[in-house]
């Protein structure tokens, strides 16, 4: 399998890439890590005449923490994430996540922005970066942008990206005390895309659930955050039965469809059964 | 239209003339006849075709060649030296790890990977070293004996 | 290490009793029995290792193959003027440029040889090959294929066996009424009095889906006819000598003018052992530029263009007696073939034997049926006809045990196949065999006595036997029983150069056969050369399929070293002074007289041939074919292998999914020739039937098109994803196998699918009856379960 033709433009800075972008719009693709890009491209599913590199645009790959969170650059690699200790100290669930996508090779090539920007409603890093609440800063001609990464993502390979508009940071804020989050995935081996993805993230008091936030993964078009589960939840002490009945909501707000890698019916019970996991082992962690 | 770009693969430096949509596998393979780096897949999902870049496993199926100008590339034609096989390929060859060869490149590159930068692997983490390495011979136990044998320490 | 030493290393002490043949093990061997790492491994832990996709020769071009995106339709034009015109493009061919030859495996049975090389009217399934493109570079042959206009008054795709069985169905081969080519039975017995005398009898139906082989390199070939008319072939095979005379009817040439020649292979699995459209385009656009073409298959192509496992739904009625001795089976199966019959022919008659190979069944009724469909070729893979059934027999035990109260793995011992057992009278009479001792080694591993039933909730123990070829005997290519032929050379210097056409393609027979020879000459393998790879040299072997490597290569080897020894004898014993009651011995480089002790090397004894012979060096040429011990024409196998494996899992009950935690696997190869390469096939054989047990499964949409033609999608098992596996080796000393040894290849793919079903039985009490056994079935037959 070989890649269809195309010209390769590598822009050293941002601005320059969002101006390329601009002056060529559907006629180009922009290319992170290329895991993705690449694939879809021999597949000829598109056929870009411009591919818009961003491996020269050095200074987007970074994790810095500050006082309101940590930010990351978009180009930060998923090994990178995953060994960061900064996010392992502060926010271990999303530590966790990029162990769990793909292989070696692909952690060390693909980025968290790629992933993101790639918009497949299975992407792994979503739903925990949604359930802490992340935010996406997007630059463009016009300047910079921060939306919400929950209002991130418009479709299945769609994005609120607009003409001459990058991905350049995520930000994940601070979260109160007593605040954990696990991402449960279903996968049909090891190494595979999500069938369900399952992020938690909760905060804690005594054995009640102050504030949780459910966002759910490869069940519909986009990530999506189950808030009626979220509302059983919230402010109650937590037991099985309320696990049970969070479970049953949530696989009641997923709107998953049959495909090569799994039927809506399996989809929807293991969200059921990933969501009151997922909860319960972010209960233990928030201790 | 065709880019010259400068490779540095196994520490020789190279100028190729390519056009940007080659890969870094294809022009490996085709341009400079290091035919040991494998495609079986194309697709970033086999690992056949892994090289080290920069000191970290890729797959060079999924690198453009442009992208890898300037950066230090290993492939498995620069593993043995003089004649004498590194210890990973060593290792491989005495466990039995190897049987219809076709993975093995690709294999012994992120073996190698690991144990540079984890000379103490436990059997998980060899196994999720070689992960991105599908192997249809030998169901892997081979490979991870071959592997642990390195590790510092002997066997876990 | 000696065999010995090696066989007891094996066994914990309380295991002893599974040798039933301890006085062959007190054989010394030098090489024999030894672990010894395959004599190409620096080869290809190197890189230097050229497969075919590696070759490149001067003013090579690079072809490509446009394939139907219809499975089922007429070609009514082909406008190929517009690729021939774009720059860089040396040749277009089509059907046309054929003679139009059928071609097929069965060479005798004209009425079965049903492929093409191009489609000349009609295409068959969604990539049957319509047009082959030449260019300077792939790139170029790429875009090519966008530019031939083809024409198609598309037809009814049937996409199921019953779909195309049904009456008014349109023919996907002219004249096969129904689409059903082949029938086959089998009788033993009387089934129909027996159920009578059943204390039991239970029916189900079993199914199994396709799958594909997965050789991790994808099929090449290089094509070179030169100026005087002459080919030469360099191709990725298992069967060099099949691909030859394939491509010769193909072709109409002579099968002495086509050389091919067998570059490394990366792996086959039995998808790799006929004439592809690499070799056959790439041969064709060869013969039309008169320049090198390559054509090499992309994994899409590997998976529906090259051939896959053959799918069936199998009708199984097993009657028992109280005490779980079986009495009579019926079995009915349904082959979906594919488009062509590949080795299908075949299948539907061993599948009927195979399933009732691990167990005496005295009352046994076969019927295969064989059904043409708009679907990729499906045929031969590892574990041959044997999967299929034995998932559906040997899970039907466990049913049965349940049902009527008796321990599975003792009502395996209980009707397991003895050695001198005739199966089937004329096709299948079993020699060696250790499966009773396999059943309790491997049950006695895994704490079967104290586990089976009693693990708790969710956690259970599975069992699954065997058996299978030493390689298959039909006559399906020219002569009455396939041969295979070695030669033996010993040179000057006391090196030893092996000629056989046995096709190394990963499982290790260079490594075996030359370990054979060694050992018969005395020498150390360092001293070996093997060449297996062209079929300008010898001809007789058809290669490696079936299980055939070890019994047949093996036993032609042994005989041709045996032969080049006995040539080294003579001349050594003129120079020794050699007396009319003297013996021989060969050992470490030498030849010496028993009596006397008087010895010269190898060498001076490969000199001394010469010296008397005019220069003809030793060469012992060595033959086997297994007429001589059994009747002609009828028995399928010279001997068979056999084994046992259990597995325990564990059953996530809320969603369905399955952890294989451990397994063991007994099998009686007769002597392990060389230890490291039958654990390596072992190991190897888990990897690849746990896939085929849980996870691989080729789809394909309503239109016949396979939608998980990659790895993202179709899930083959990471090193993440395997169990400990833990190997028992039983002996059996084979009088067939050369030096003992029988077939480790396949036959340990066979009970992996349903020891997992068992397992899964025991410890969810839910049975799935059709493969891949996922974690969704495994849940709604839960919910099933709980809802009644």
């Amino acid at each position: 399998m070989r890649l269809p033709k195309f010209e390769y433009l590598g822009p050293k800075t941002v601005q320059e890439a969002c101006s390329l972008l601009a002056q060529h719009g559907d006629k180009a693709k922009v290319m992170a890590g290329g895991t993705d890009v690449l694939n879809v491209m021999k597949e000829r599913k598109i056929r870009p005449e411009y591919l818009i590199g961003l491996r020269a645009i050095s200074d987007l790959s970074y994790i810095k923490a500050d006082a309101d969170g940590i930010k990351i650059g978009a180009l930060t690699t998923l090994t990178d994430l995953a060994n960061s200790a900064v996010v392992k100290e502060k926010f271990p669930c999303l530590a966790e996540v990029p162990m769990k996508m793909a292989t070696v090779q692909i952690r060390n090539m693909g980025t968290i922005g790629g992933n993101l920007c790639n918009a497949a409603p299975s992407a792994d890093t979503a739903p925990i970066l949604i359930c802490l609440g992340a935010k996406a800063k997007i630059a463009g001609p016009k300047g910079e942008r921060v939306v919400a990464l929950e209002d991130f993502f418009t479709g299945p390979g769609k994005t609120v990206l607009g003409k001459g508009e990058l991905l350049v940071e995520i930000q994940v804020p601070n979260q109160p005390a007593k605040t954990a989050g696990a991402y449960l995935k279903m996968s049909r081996v090891s190494v595979d895309l999500a069938i369900v993805g399952v992020g938690v993230v909760v905060t804690r008091e005594g054995d009640s659930c102050k504030d949780i936030k459910i966002t759910l993964g490869a069940v519909a078009p986009t990530p999506i955050r189950a808030k009626k589960a979220e509302a059983v939840v919230k402010g109650k002490k937590i037991d099985d039965a309320l696990l049970e009945e969070a479970g049953k909501i949530a696989s009641q707000e997923a709107k998953p469809i049959d495909d090569v890698r799994g039927s809506a019916f399996y989809r929807t019970e293991i969200v059921k059964v990933y969501t009151k996991r997922a909860i319960k082992q972010a209960m233990e962690q928030a201790k | 239209m065709k880019r010259l770009i400068h490779l540095k693969v196994n520490g020789e430096p190279y100028e190729v003339a390519i056009h940007p949509y080659r890969t870094l596998a294809e022009v490996l393979r085709e341009e400079l006849d290091l035919i040991g780096t494998k495609e079986a897949c194309k697709q970033g999902d086999c690992g056949s075709c892994t090289v080290i870049m920069d000191g970290k496993t890729v797959t060079s199926c999924l690198t453009l060649a442009v992208e890898a100008e300037g950066r230090e590339i290993r492939t498995i034609e620069g593993e043995a030296k003089n004649g004498k096989l590194s210890p990973v390929q060593q290792a491989f060859v005495d466990h039995g790890a190897i049987q219809c060869g076709y993975c093995t490149p690709g294999m012994v590159m992120s073996a190698t990977a690991l144990l540079e930068q984890n000379p103490k692997p436990t059997e998980h983490d060899v196994r999720m070293g070689i992960a991105g390495n599908i192997c249809r011979c030998t169901g892997y136990t081979k490979i991870v004996e071959a592997i642990l044998a390195l590790a510092e320490g002997g066997k876990k | 290490m000696t065999q010995a030493q090696q066989v007891d290393r094996k066994l914990s002490p309380a295991a002893g009793f599974w040798l039933r043949n301890r006085e062959v093990l007190k054989k010394e061997f030098s090489v024999i029995g030894t672990r010894v790492p395959r004599i190409e491994s620096k080869n290809k832990v190197t890189g230097e290792a050229r497969y075919a996709a590696d070759m490149k020769f001067p003013g090579m071009l690079y072809g490509k193959i446009l394939r139907s995106p219809y499975a089922h339709a007429k070609i009514i034009s082909i406008d190929t003027s517009k690729a021939e015109k774009l720059p860089g493009v040396k040749a277009v061919v089509t059907g046309k440029d054929t003679i139009g030859a059928r071609y097929g495996l069965w060479r005798l049975r004209e009425e079965t040889m049903d492929e093409q090389g191009l489609a000349l009217d009609k295409v068959r399934y969604v990539g049957d090959e319509v047009a082959a493109v030449a260019a300077i570079d792939e790139d170029t042959a790429i875009e090519a294929l966008d530019l031939i206009d083809v024409k198609y008054d598309v037809l009814p795709a049937l996409l199921t066996p019953e779909d195309a069985v049904k009456d008014g169905a349109p023919e996907i081969h002219e004249g096969i009424k129904n689409n059903i080519s082949v029938n086959r039975r089998i009788e033993v017995g009387n089934v129909d009095t027996a159920w009578d005398k059943c204390d039991f009898v239970m029916s189900d139906t079993f199914k199994t889906q396709v799958v594909q082989h997965v050789p991790m390199e994808n099929l090449a070939s290089v094509s070179i006819f030169d100026s005087t008319g002459k080919l030469t072939v360099y191709t990725s095979t298992q069967s060099a000598y099949f691909v030859q005379c394939l491509l010769a009817m193909a072709l109409g040439m002579k099968e002495g003018d086509i050389r091919i020649i067998r570059t490394f292979t990366g792996g086959g699995f039995g998808c790799k052992l006929e004439l592809m459209g690499d070799a056959f385009c790439s041969a064709l656009l060869s013969k039309v530029t008169g320049k090198p073409v390559r054509i090499a298959y992309t994994r899409r192509e590997t998976f529906v263009n090259s051939r896959q496992k053959t799918s069936m739904k199998m009708d199984v009625k097993v009657g028992v007696k109280k005490d779980g001795k079986i009495h009579a089976v019926e079995f009915s199966t349904t082959l979906d073939g594919g488009a062509h019959h590949s080795y299908n022919v075949t299948t539907t008659m061993i599948t009927g034997i195979l399933g009732t190979l691990p167990y005496r069944i005295p009352n046994y009724r076969y019927n295969g049926r064989h059904v043409y469909t708009n679907l990729p070729v499906t045929g031969a893979m590892r574990g041959h006809g044997a999967m299929q059934p034995v998932f559906a027999l040997d899970h039907m035990i466990d049913l049965i045990a349940k049902q009527i109260g008796v321990d599975p793995a003792a009502m395996r011992i209980m009707n397991a196949t003895q050695p001198g057992d005739v199966k089937i009278p004329n096709i299948c009479h079993v020699s060696s065999c250790g499966l009773q001792e396999a059943i309790a080694g491997s049950a006695e591993r895994m704490n079967w006595r104290e586990k089976y039933g009693k693990l708790p909730d969710g956690h259970g123990l599975g069992i699954g036997s065997y058996g299978f070829f030493c390689g298959a005997l039909y006559n399906y290519f020219n002569t009455k029983r396939p041969y295979a032929e070695c030669w033996v050379r010993v040179n000057q210097d006391g090196t030893v150069h092996i000629f056989t056409l046995m096709a190394e393609i990963g499982q290790g027979c260079d490594t075996v056969i030359s370990m054979i020879v060694a050992e018969v000459l005395g020498v150390g393998l360092d001293a070996v050369t093997i060449k297996s790879d062209d079929t300008g040299i010898v001809t007789g072997d058809t290669g490696a399929f079936s299980s055939r490597t070890t019994m047949m290569a093996g036993n032609a080897a042994k005989a041709a070293a045996e032969d080049a020894r006995r040539q080294l004898f003579i001349a050594a014993g003129a120079k020794l002074g050699l007396k009319v009651q003297d013996a021989f011995d060969i050992k470490d480089g030498n030849i010496f007289i028993v009596r006397t002790g008087e010895s010269m090397t190898i060498a001076e004894a490969a000199m001394a041939h010469q010296n008397a012979n005019k220069g003809a060096p030793v060469l012992g040429r060595g033959i086997f074919t297994p007429s001589s011990h059994l009747q002609e024409g009828t028995v399928v196998s010279p001997t068979w292998s056999f084994g046992s494996q259990v597995l325990e899992v564990k059953v996530d009950k809320e969603t369905g999914q399955v952890s294989v935690l451990n397994s063991a696997t007994a099998h009686d190869c007769g002597i392990a020739l060389n230890p490291l390469a039958v654990e390596g096939q072992l190991e190897g054989s888990i990897h690849m039937a746990l896939g085929y047990a849980l996870t691989e499964i080729c789809k394909f949409d309503d239109k016949g098109y396979m939608i998980n033609a990659n790895f993202q999608d179709y899930k083959i098992l990471s090193a993440l994803d395997m169990p400990p596996v833990d190997s028992i080796v039983i002996d059996t000393d084979d009088i067939h196998g050369p030096f003992g040894g029988k077939e480790a290849g396949e036959g340990l793919t066979i009970p992996t699918a349903p020891a997992i079903a068992n397992a899964i039985y025991d410890a969810v009490g839910v049975s799935i009856k059709s493969l891949p056994i996922t974690p969704e079935k495994i849940l709604r037959a839960l919910k099933e379960k709980e809802g009644k």
